[in-house]
């Protein structure tokens, strides 16, 4: 099973999935984060970051998740009570209207978490709805195996903005 | 007289011995092609013996069948020439990055190259316009080079496009066993299988090749946009259809495009300047 490692986040992928693991470059003076991609389909060069640019090539069978982190400014707050990434999503977690676009047919679910001590939110996008039953378990099978390590604080420098990211610090 | 026939005699054996060792030689190759298992006839002891073992699955192959050449490390046993496993790996930029030869209905291009292969230089410094190579429009193209551990990741940063991605994996090189860079993989995300593979040293070259992979991977009747793709038509009524979109076309009886008379003519030369598109199927 390939594997993809970055910035702290490990994912075995089942078949069928692709994905990135990325830290996008920082523009005028913000701070980027972790982004992790998974998704069913070929995905495009260029990716917002809950799937703009994506989620419209999905066919009916295809799935989209993105795995974003926040700010350690986020910790503690009471978006971000639940302790632990959602391993098993139910059918019923999805909701043709909990889409960043509402696309037709679509269906989404989105989490907010602590996990290892870095917030994060899960967005999962089914390219239909009416699938949700057979698609929901190909998505639990990637997030089963989805492991997320804690910051090494340590390691952490700021990145002055313009420059790419060059290893040895997750955020 | 008798120096002179003295002389004639060491000659004629020096020309014996001469003889004599390149009929050895000459044995010692054929016995070595045999081994192989080309060439007729069995100078050696393998015919004697018929359990003798065979490099090759005497079932599937004869003597005059070509000889497997391995050109990596083996396959592991779920796999085959044919399989295209997922391709993953990091990013020059250090991100981790993992593309799927499934899913979907396009053709993935795997341009597997070296930063410091000057045969590479060429198709590196294409992939930067990406838009003007005149691949097929559901063609990906994703570039490969060994991993960090081979590869010097800012060297590849520094050659690699920014709209195409690139990943440095050796494990893709071992699983789709390339020989050397530049080496291109073609595969069919619709069968997740290799359709097509090996080297060119021209761009050209490759995009050629894809084209008229991409013609033969589409399905009879997918590219036209008349009744013939929409209705799934057959018989009389099929034929019809076809001559109406071959008009609409402007393909009339009796156009020379309708005698190919080679496959230039059929795919169009995409290495001279004006050179027409190439034609596609439409039943």
């Amino acid at each position: 099973m390939p594997s993809l490692r970055a910035h702290g986040i490990t994912a075995p992928l089942p078949t069928g999935f692709e994905g990135r693991i990325f830290v996008r470059t920082p523009v005028g003076g913000e701070t980027t984060f972790p982004v992790a991609h998974f998704a069913t389909f070929a995905l495009p060069a260029d990716v917002g970051d809950f799937g703009g640019g994506a989620v419209d090539r999905m066919g009916a069978n295809d799935i989209f998740v993105a795995l974003f982190e926040f700010g350690p400014e986020s910790l503690g707050r009471p978006l971000f009570a639940r302790q632990g990434l959602p391993r098993s999503l139910a059918p019923v977690d999805f909701r043709p209207y909990v889409l960043r676009r509402g696309l037709g047919g679509q269906s989404g679910t989105q989490w907010f978490f602590t996990e290892s001590g870095r917030p994060l939110t899960l967005y999962v996008v089914l390219g239909s709805h009416a699938r949700r039953g057979v698609l929901v378990p190909r998505v639990n099978s990637l997030l089963g195996s989805l492991d997320v390590a804690p910051v090494d604080t340590a390691s952490v420098t700021p990145v002055p903005p313009g420059v790419p990211f060059s290893g040895g610090r997750w955020n | 007289m008798v120096a002179l026939v003295v002389a004639l005699g060491v000659v004629v054996l020096l020309l014996a011995v001469l003889v004599a060792g390149l009929l050895r030689s000459h044995a010692d190759i054929l016995k070595s092609l045999h081994d192989l298992g080309v060439g007729g006839g069995d100078p050696g002891a393998a015919d004697a013996d018929p359990q003798a073992p065979h490099p090759w699955p005497t079932s599937t192959r004869g003597p005059g069948d070509a000889v497997p050449v391995t050109m990596g490390p083996p396959l592991p046993p779920e796999r085959n020439s044919t399989s295209a496993p997922t391709v993953a790996g990091v990013t020059p930029d250090g991100h981790a990055l993992a593309v799927s030869m499934t899913g979907g209905d396009h053709l993935t291009l795997l341009a597997f190259l070296s930063s410091g292969c000057a045969s590479c230089s060429g198709f590196w410094k294409a992939f930067h316009r990406p838009g003007e190579l005149g691949l097929p429009d559901r063609t990906r193209l994703v570039v490969v080079t060994k991993g960090p551990d081979r590869e010097i990741p800012a060297e590849v940063a520094a050659q690699s496009p920014r709209s195409l991605p690139v990943v440095m994996s050796t494990e893709a090189w071992d699983d789709y066993e390339v020989p050397g860079s530049p080496f291109f993989v073609l595969v069919d995300a619709a069968g997740g299988r290799r359709i097509g593979e090996g080297v060119a040293n021209h761009i050209h070259q490759v995009v050629d090749l894809v084209r008229r992979a991409d013609v033969d991977a589409r399905p009879l009747g997918a590219v036209g946009h008349g009744p013939v793709a929409a209705g799934g038509l057959d018989g009389p009524e099929r034929e019809r259809a076809n001559d109406a979109e071959l008009r609409r076309a402007g393909v009339l009886p009796g156009d020379p495009s309708l005698y190919p008379a080679s496959l230039d003519d059929l795919y169009g030369r995409s290495d001279q300047p004006g050179a027409p598109a190439p034609v596609r199927r439409t039943a």
